[in-house]
């Protein structure tokens, strides 16, 4: 358990230039939590389906998809120029990173 | 990466130790003393170049892309990579000259310990660039080149790129920078392959790298010109006997076979021909400490955005990105299914890859084109071109 950590949110960088990028997450068995595996380029959601659908139908029960620039991250590590401090502790205090 | 001038002329090199755990047995400085643990990382600093090649796997176009690395985040993503003990990263594109932090970032790369190469066009390098570049610490440039002047114009899209090349690589070895040639190999352009070695062996290289066409970004969309299995063994052959002319006349090519393991089954063979059973031995011994296909192991890419791939030709699947999370992290995730069974994937080949009795040394080839191909991470790669009483 991380406590009161240097957390940042990562800046809304494109994440695909020619397409769109969609975070892929599987669900290996029916009572398994959903596990991130990464990304895949592609311009629709149909097309990241299959593409997921093949990199992964042979361990996943559940594949989901969401676009990669709806996501909102918050990191201890992140080597971006235009992540944000973000408040932690009770007093909402920021605490610089480290550079 | 397959040396054919080592295994079949027995030509130390600077990645001996790297490449076959051969350190001690070499007679050149080495890149490192013992069998590289972490990936090399091909990092695509940019999306942007001033060519368009048909076959870049990069899919890099004249324009710029939005999302690049700053050079703020590009050296914390170097401090990363050393951190985590990575040996070499290849800068590439795009075309890594248009940025003009290169030269930064070379420098910073090299002071962290990491050794700094470089993959280019050579089209954009002057004499100035050549020794700044050299100052910086850059160990080696490999320039691209795709066939005698008129064919390389047409797979660059631009007339005069050759000469233009050709220039850039006269800047690099006069600057007294390792320089070597890139040349991927197609239906278009295998018979000029000897007419370019010795037009660049005359102007002063002596390193030569022979890629096998990938099925990642533009090169899928030339797959048709892809080599067939007879038409891919006879340029590797070609390759095999054109080192060892070079060598037995004294001129000590370096010369090494890129992005096809079938290849290393097929050296096997050759040195078992030409050579004899002793020498057909140790090549198999090198090639098994060599380890195959290197995808998802002992190499990885990062892309100009930051994404993660298994290959610098995977770039349509990202394990992570280094703005989200350390590289160090993401390559260790073996969470990940499908990294995991990568790595270790001689337990799922299937089909004639399953019972191939070069497996050890190959481990299936590419899985990118396995995938392309046929839709299935362990199928056969179909540019495999061994013939099956070789592989039984």
């Amino acid at each position: 358990m991380v406590e009161n950590p240097d957390r940042h949110r990562v800046g809304d960088h494109p994440r695909d230039a020619a397409g769109r990028e969609w975070e892929v997450f599987v669900r290996p068995d029916g009572a398994d939590p959903l596990r991130h595996v990464g990304s895949v380029s592609a311009p629709s959601v149909g097309v990241a389906y299959e593409q997921a659908e093949t990199l992964f139908a042979w361990c996943a029960d559940d594949v989901w998809l969401c676009p990669a620039d709806a996501v909102e991250r918050y990191s201890t590590h992140t080597l971006d120029d235009d992540a944000e401090r973000v408040p932690v502790g009770p007093d909402g205090d920021e605490r610089p990173r480290e550079s | 990466m397959i040396s054919v001038s080592k295994l079949l002329c027995e030509l130390d090199a600077e990645g001996d130790g790297l490449r076959y755990d051969a350190a001690a047995d070499s007679s050149k400085p080495q890149i490192s003393r013992e069998k590289q643990r972490r990936p090399v990382v091909v990092w695509n600093l940019t999306k942007q170049c001033n060519l368009y090649c048909s076959h870049c796997y990069a899919a890099a176009d004249t324009g710029t892309a939005p999302g690049e690395l700053g050079t703020a985040e590009g050296k914390r993503l170097l401090d990363d990579l050393a951190d985590y003990g990575v040996p070499v990263v290849l800068f590439s594109g795009g075309e890594p000259l248009v940025r003009d932090d290169l030269v930064e970032l070379v420098g910073y790369a090299d002071d962290l310990g990491i050794r700094p190469v470089l993959s280019t066009n050579g089209t954009l390098i002057t004499p100035e660039t050549a020794a700044e570049l050299r100052d910086a610490g850059l160990r080696y440039a490999g320039v691209s080149v795709d066939g005698l002047p008129e064919r390389n114009d047409e797979f660059r899209g631009a007339d005069g790129a050759f000469d233009a090349a050709v220039r850039g690589i006269g800047a690099c070895l006069d600057a007294g920078l390792k320089t070597g040639l890139r040349y991927t190999i197609t239906e278009r352009n295998a018979d000029d392959l000897p007419g370019v070695v010795e037009l660049l062996h005359d102007e002063g290289v002596d390193r030569f790298c022979f890629y096998h066409l990938d099925y990642g970004g533009r090169g899928a969309d030339i797959a048709d010109a892809d080599l067939s299995p007879g038409a891919k063994r006879d340029a590797v052959r070609r390759v095999c006997d054109l080192t060892r002319e070079y060598h037995d006349r004294g001129a000590e090519i370096e010369t090494l076979l890129v992005g096809n393991y079938a290849d290393a089954a097929y050296l096997v063979e050759y040195a078992r021909r030409h050579l004899g059973e002793a020498v057909a031995e140790r090549v198999y011994d090198y090639l098994r400490r060599n380890g195959g296909d290197p995808a998802g192991e002992r190499v990885a890419d990062v892309d100009y955005q930051g994404n993660v791939h298994p290959t610098q030709f995977w770039q349509g699947y990202s394990l992570g990105n280094v703005r989200d999370r350390s590289f160090g992290d993401i390559w260790d995730d073996e969470s990940n299914p499908l990294l995991r069974r990568l790595r270790h994937r001689s337990e799922h080949l299937n089909g004639r890859c399953a019972d191939c009795r070069y497996r050890e040394i190959c481990r299936g080839g590419s899985r990118l084109r396995a995938l392309s191909a046929h839709g299935d991470l362990f199928a056969p790669d179909p540019q495999c071109y061994l013939r099956e009483a070789e592989i039984a």
